[in-house]
């Protein structure tokens, strides 16, 4: 058996493509000055490239953005229902209530004539469950939640039958009945829910006598239809019949002698109004008059509520009645707020209760006002809520309850808020109730203000009057809440005495206590505003108070702060600043000390990755021996983390070739590098990272001419390996890669000089008995580097090996052997023996197309490997045969195969082959 | 077999001066022979004297004689038969012949406590000595004729009013009557029925807690009787217009919607007079009030304040 001579560089000449150098880079944009493409653009200018977007198609696009929106408000303001489905769950959802409700005797008589009426499973129930002696004694009584909810649907359904029953004055007594209920206001916190429930029932009754009224307007006694009812007709279009009947519902109604049960119904039949009149705006206004006579909070509220949803199915309507609820509310409010403790037997928690309550009906009423308004009704809106002469001060003398304040600030058009911030924070100030934090109605100013730029004179005035607030404010929580919202203003306008002001004023109030949850959070948002905002960690770093406020921070929220830090510094390409790598160690320390609190929560180790990153980008250029020690800190400080181990040998490795190219000494520092590595790799636990990490450190070495620490890498690259097959007991590793790493390891051999000592083929062959123990390894893994065995052995034989280590003072094996016949042997004995090896294994493998390409493949080695010979031909022609029966005739891979051998073997080859077809 | 009567309007509103339309509707498996029917009208009032403000003697007579209005009798149908399944007779009747002469104006209907004023439409199908008599009978409403209305007043009258405990006629509560209380407002007392009675009321001060506001809609019923007029007033609807202890200085409307048939124009007539008034009532929050619950919510009390305005009923165009 002879190797095949080759010569590496005429073959690597031969087979190179042709370079061409090129103008311009193939992914930048076509040069515009190009004739041919000027006329495409022109041409085609529908086109659109989502990624070089023109100037003209953005604009384009906006417009388009801008209709959708506007049609999308048109459907939402047709589509009113969905809007009230969604705010009812939610007022259902906001106020959770305990199991039982007590209701007042009031209420009660109402439920026992209702009994009376029917004696329903339920009400005899109700009856067993109340406690005669508990009503003797204040005459309230306690039913539970869901008996009170089943009690309503009930009667839901007692009014619907019987109203279709043509018993329409029962339906009505009924329905006066359940809006009585909702003068009872003792229920707390089951209003709402007892809002929503009596609201579907009201709402059920005006639409059946709507219905009724419209049917008796459309048709005639006898049911023919005499014409239809345009949507915007006019009570003149109404036959008598249908009018007096409308007519006759509203006096019923207003023989009602409690006033809320009246108003709730007649808001009900409100749209009823249009049959008999065409300004059924005006009942409207008379109906919030009436609300006033509501002495209860609460009940006036929720009256006021159910009035702007019943005002939406007007035609049209202005939001003037709205307007003056809120000023009612307003009054209401300020009687609750300057009423005395003495006289008011509710104390502060009950009223912040009662609040809490009304918050949604004063967010919907503002939410109703603003929806679509324009600027001039916006405007009128502020007038008539000031009841102000005219409208150069649009804010003149506005007195609102904080709360008010809150959701009307929340729904002011934001150009509104920009050009009125001063009167804004006046009134504010003026605004200190316990209805409302005031601090949330500054936070919310400076939210609005942050939507729009505004002009710079106002910004300024507004900021220096906060943070005189501010100054005056000892609590840290409200101070973060407030400095929160206006943090981005400070920024964008390059405030920088008031940025330090701020940090100041947060540090002061924070350095003696213990900072609580919520206060962590703002101060989350505002650090990560802070860092976002600057171009580079550096100005961070160098803001004042910045690094000791990140140190009175701990937990999540810190960990939180501390991965977006290292997050930013690895965006950029490296960090050289030594500065700042120290704070950022010191930031990854913080954070891993954090870790273990991270990894429960199971989420995917984003700390350790940021820090892993953060080492590999650190960058001391010249410092090697800086970097190097930095390395040794992190591997003492970062134990626990497996994945910065790679980075830190990555990194010793990278110095040392560095150490390399600097060329000048080093010796002792490459080999302190390789040290590092080598005391560095036997602890991380991934084992294929592992083994390829000895090879690129075994590598390194080599390059930098320390053969014997190259060697004992090597072989505790193949000691890993074996330890492979002894831990791996799941067959999901990853086959591919330790083959490519085996691989690899044979490149790598090439140039390590073979020692006479152990034999030239020392490593080849403790891998090949590696390769023959291992029990888990495939026939088409053992085929492969069987393959390369021969290949390494082929290379080495050659009197010029294809490439050399680059360090002058390591000599390859083509030297040191030169025209050695005791080497050589060596090497054809080992191929021998794998040979044989190589026919065996394809034989196992179990899949056809396998085994065919396999046998291919190690054909195609060997016959580039060894000078012909009876033995190497009539190997190569039993694995075609093989090839051919596993693979079809038409196989790419098979044809040129057969040729390459043809070329190479000549004529034993074709015989062979046309026996086999 | 079953007989109805079904008028033209389903309101039943006729003016004197209208024709009273409509159907007899009789419905019969067999066919009905007849000695005819006879449609008949009839209008009164309807004067009684219950105890209270009555004498003993009085007491005991209790129906004063009605007065007859209208009183006419038509005959439909000649006697005949008719056939079986639904027959529908269609009739019209002049209330009031022009140049007749009326036994009495044609008051407005209304359903009293003491004084009714009703008109029933009837019909009879005679059948001889053999069968009973087929009848049946319908309340139709009178309202006066456009003629004898008022013009309508341009502008309705207001009367302003204020309440304090200065105004009381009753004992008051000491702490109601030492630290006082005004209310003020107006309020429309000459106006059409078809109208609510308006105006505005606000509570400006007051010592207690305000319980509720309440207008009262009354009407004063007067019989002569003899030589004496016995009065009696009556409420007839309570309508709340304040409910609990409301913001001071703050304007509430008074929006109050007329009940039918138990309103009508004011009458001041020879043996009889109806009228009506309205009664403010503010009702304080006072431990004594819960015992006293069920008691007539216009008669005084010490934790209760009044003021009781006359009104006048007008029909308009």
């Amino acid at each position: 058996m002879e190797f095949k001579p080759r010569n590496y560089n005429a073959q690597r000449e031969a087979h190179a493509l042709p370079l061409v150098r090129t103008d311009g880079h193939p992914l930048s944009a076509p040069p515009s000055h190009h004739p041919q493409v000027d006329a495409v653009d022109n041409d085609h200018n529908d086109f659109f490239d989502p990624l070089r977007g023109l100037a003209d198609n953005a604009t384009d696009c906006k417009e388009d953005v801008q209709e959708l929106e506007s049609t999308s408000r048109e459907a939402s303001s047709q589509l009113p229902t969905k809007e009230w489905m969604s705010f009812k769950r939610f007022l259902m959802q906001k106020f959770p209530v305990s199991k039982m409700v007590s209701i007042s005797s009031m209420s009660n008589v109402i439920m026992k004539g209702v009994k009376v009426a029917e004696k329903s499973l339920t009400s005899t129930h109700l009856e067993e469950l109340e406690d005669p002696e508990k009503c003797a004694e204040d005459g309230v009584k306690v039913v539970t939640r869901q008996e009170y909810i089943s009690r309503l649907h009930e009667l839901k359904d007692e009014i619907n039958r019987a109203w279709h029953a043509n018993d329409r004055v029962t339906s009505l007594k009924l329905a006066i009945k359940v809006a009585r209920l909702l003068m009872d206001t003792s229920v707390l916190h089951f209003y709402p829910t007892l809002f929503v429930l009596s609201m579907d029932i009201m709402d059920m009754l005006g639409d059946m006598v709507w219905e009724r009224i419209k049917w008796k307007a459309e048709f005639a006694e006898d049911g023919t239809r005499l014409f239809s009812l345009p949507e915007n007709f006019q009570a003149r279009d109404i036959c008598s019949d249908a009018k007096e009947t409308c007519n006759n519902w509203f006096c019923k109604i207003g023989s009602i002698c409690e006033l809320l049960p009246r108003i709730y119904l007649e808001l009900a039949l409100l749209p009823c109004w249009r049959f008999l009149v065409d300004q059924p705006e005006d009942s409207l206004h008379r109906l919030v008059m009436m609300t006033r006579g509501l002495s209860d909070p609460l009940a006036s509220a929720y009256c006021r509520l159910y009035m702007a949803h019943c005002a939406q199915k007007l035609p049209r309507s202005d939001t003037g009645y709205l307007v003056k609820c809120v000023n009612d509310i307003n009054i209401q409010l300020m009687r609750i707020i300057s009423a005395r403790e003495m006289t008011h037997r509710n104390s502060t928690d009950n009223k912040r209760l009662l609040f809490s309550l009304m918050e949604p009906t004063i967010e919907y009423i503002m939410k109703s006002i603003f929806k679509d308004a324009s600027k001039s009704q916006v405007s009128n809106v502020l007038v008539e809520l000031g009841s102000r002469r005219n409208q150069v001060e649009l804010f003149g003398s506005l007195q609102c309850i904080s709360m008010v304040l809150h959701h009307l600030l929340k729904e002011l058009p934001a150009e509104v808020v920009t050009s009125n911030a001063m009167e804004i924070l006046h009134i504010i100030e003026c605004s200190n109730d316990y209805s409302f934090d005031q601090c949330l109605n500054y936070r919310l100013l400076g939210f609005r203000l942050s939507e729009r730029r505004s002009q710079m004179d106002i910004i300024h005035d507004v900021v220096d009057k906060v943070i005189q607030v501010l100054s005056q404010n000892s609590s840290l929580d409200e101070y973060l809440k407030i400095v929160d919202a206006y943090v981005d203003i400070v920024l964008q306008n390059q405030m920088d005495n008031h940025l330090n002001t701020i940090l100041g004023g947060i540090l002061n109030r924070a350095c003696n206590k213990a900072v609580a949850e919520d206060e962590l959070e703002s101060l989350q948002t505002i650090l990560m505003k802070l860092l976002n905002h600057f171009k580079g960690l550096e100005d961070v770093f160098a803001l004042n108070h910045f690094l000791e406020i990140l140190d009175i921070m701990h937990g999540s929220s810190r960990s939180f702060v501390n991965m977006h830090i290292l997050n930013l510094a690895t965006r950029n390409s490296s960090i050289s600043d030594p500065t700042t790598i120290q704070l950022l160690f010191e930031i990854s320390q913080a954070l891993h000390d954090d870790l273990d609190f991270l990894n429960a929560k199971g989420d995917d180790n984003q700390p350790a990755r940021l820090i892993s990153r953060f080492v590999h980008m650190v960058d001391y250029s010249s410092e090697l021996e800086r970097h190097l020690t930095f390395l040794v800190e992190c591997r003492g400080a970062f134990g626990n983390l497996n994945e910065l181990k790679e980075t830190l040998v990555h990194s010793s490795n990278c110095l040392a070739i560095k150490a390399l190219k600097d060329a000048k000494k080093h010796l002792s520092f490459v080999k302190s590098c390789i040290a590092f590595g080598e005391v560095t790799l036997p602890s991380i636990s991934a084992q294929i990272k592992q083994l390829n990490l000895y090879l690129e450190t075994a590598e390194v070495a080599l390059v930098c001419g320390l053969v014997s620490h190259s060697d004992g890498l090597i072989d505790s690259a193949i000691s890993c390996l074996l330890s492979l097959d002894c831990v791996d007991g799941s067959r999901t590793t990853d086959i591919e890669g330790i083959l490519s790493a085996i691989q690899k390891l044979f490149c790598l051999l090439i140039m390590v000089p073979g020692n006479p000592e152990q034999g030239v083929t020392y490593f080849a062959n403790n891998i090949l008995a590696l390769v023959n123990s291992s029990s888990w390894m495939t026939p088409a893994m053992r085929t492969r580097i069987f393959c390369t065995t021969l290949t390494l052995t082929a290379t080495l034989s050659q009197n010029k090996l294809p490439y050399h280590a680059v360090h002058g003072e390591i000599f390859g094996n083509d030297l040191l052997f030169f025209g050695d016949s005791s080497y050589l042997h060596e090497l054809v004995l080992l191929s021998e023996s794998v040979l044989q090896n190589v026919v065996d294994s394809i034989q196992k493998e179990p899949s056809p197309a396998g085994r065919g390409c396999i046998a291919l493949e190690a054909c195609n080695c060997i016959a580039s490997s060894f000078v012909v010979s009876p033995e190497i031909s009539q190997i190569c022609s039993k694995l075609i045969e093989t090839a051919k029966s596993c693979l079809s005739a038409n196989d790419k891979y098979l044809q040129s195969t057969i040729k390459f051998l043809d070329k190479n073997l000549r004529a034993p080859v074709v015989a062979v082959s046309s026996v086999a077809v | 077999m079953s007989i109805e009567l079904r008028l033209s309007r389903a309101s039943r509103i006729y003016r004197p001066s209208e024709p009273l339309e409509g159907k007899i509707i009789v419905k019969s498996p067999s066919s009905i022979s007849h000695y005819g029917i006879r449609l008949t009208l009839n209008g009164s009032v309807n004067l009684q004297v219950r105890g209270g403000s009555a004498g003993v003697i009085e007491s005991f007579y209790g129906v004063v004689k009605p007065i007859p209005i209208l009183k006419k009798s038509v005959e439909v149908r000649p006697s005949g038969k008719i056939g079986p399944g639904t027959a529908e007779i269609p009739f019209s009747m002049i209330l009031r012949q022009p140049g007749e002469d009326n036994l009495e104006r044609f008051y407005e209907t209304f359903h009293g406590a003491n004084i009714s004023i009703q008109y029933l439409v009837s019909v009879d199908i005679m059948r001889g000595y053999l069968h009973k008599t087929i009848s049946t009978t319908v309340e139709f409403i009178v309202e006066s004729d456009a003629a004898d209305l008022f013009e309508r007043p341009v502008s309705p009258e207001m009367v302003i009013f204020y309440i304090t405990q200065d105004t009381q006629r009753h004992p008051l509560l000491a702490e109601l009557k030492s630290g006082g209380f005004r209310v003020t407002g107006k309020m429309s007392t000459q106006f059409s029925l078809s109208d609510p009675i308006t105006g505005e009321l606000t509570v400006e001060a007051s010592a207690l807690p305000i319980c509720s506001i309440d207008i009262h809609l009354l009407r004063v019923e007067s019989v002569l009787l003899g030589e004496r007029i016995v009065t009696e007033t009556s409420l007839i609807q309570t309508t709340q217009i304040a409910d609990g202890d409301v913001c001071h200085n703050m304007t509430l409307p008074i929006y109050v919607i007329l009940p039918r048939l138990l309103t009508c124009p004011t009458i001041l007539a020879g043996p009889f007079s109806i009228e009506f008034k309205a009664c403010i009532v503010i009702s304080f929050q006072s431990e004594l009030s819960k015992l006293h619950s069920k008691s007539d919510p216009t008669s005084p009390r010490l934790w209760i304040a009044m003021e009781t305005l006359p009104l006048e009923l007008v029909r308009t165009r």
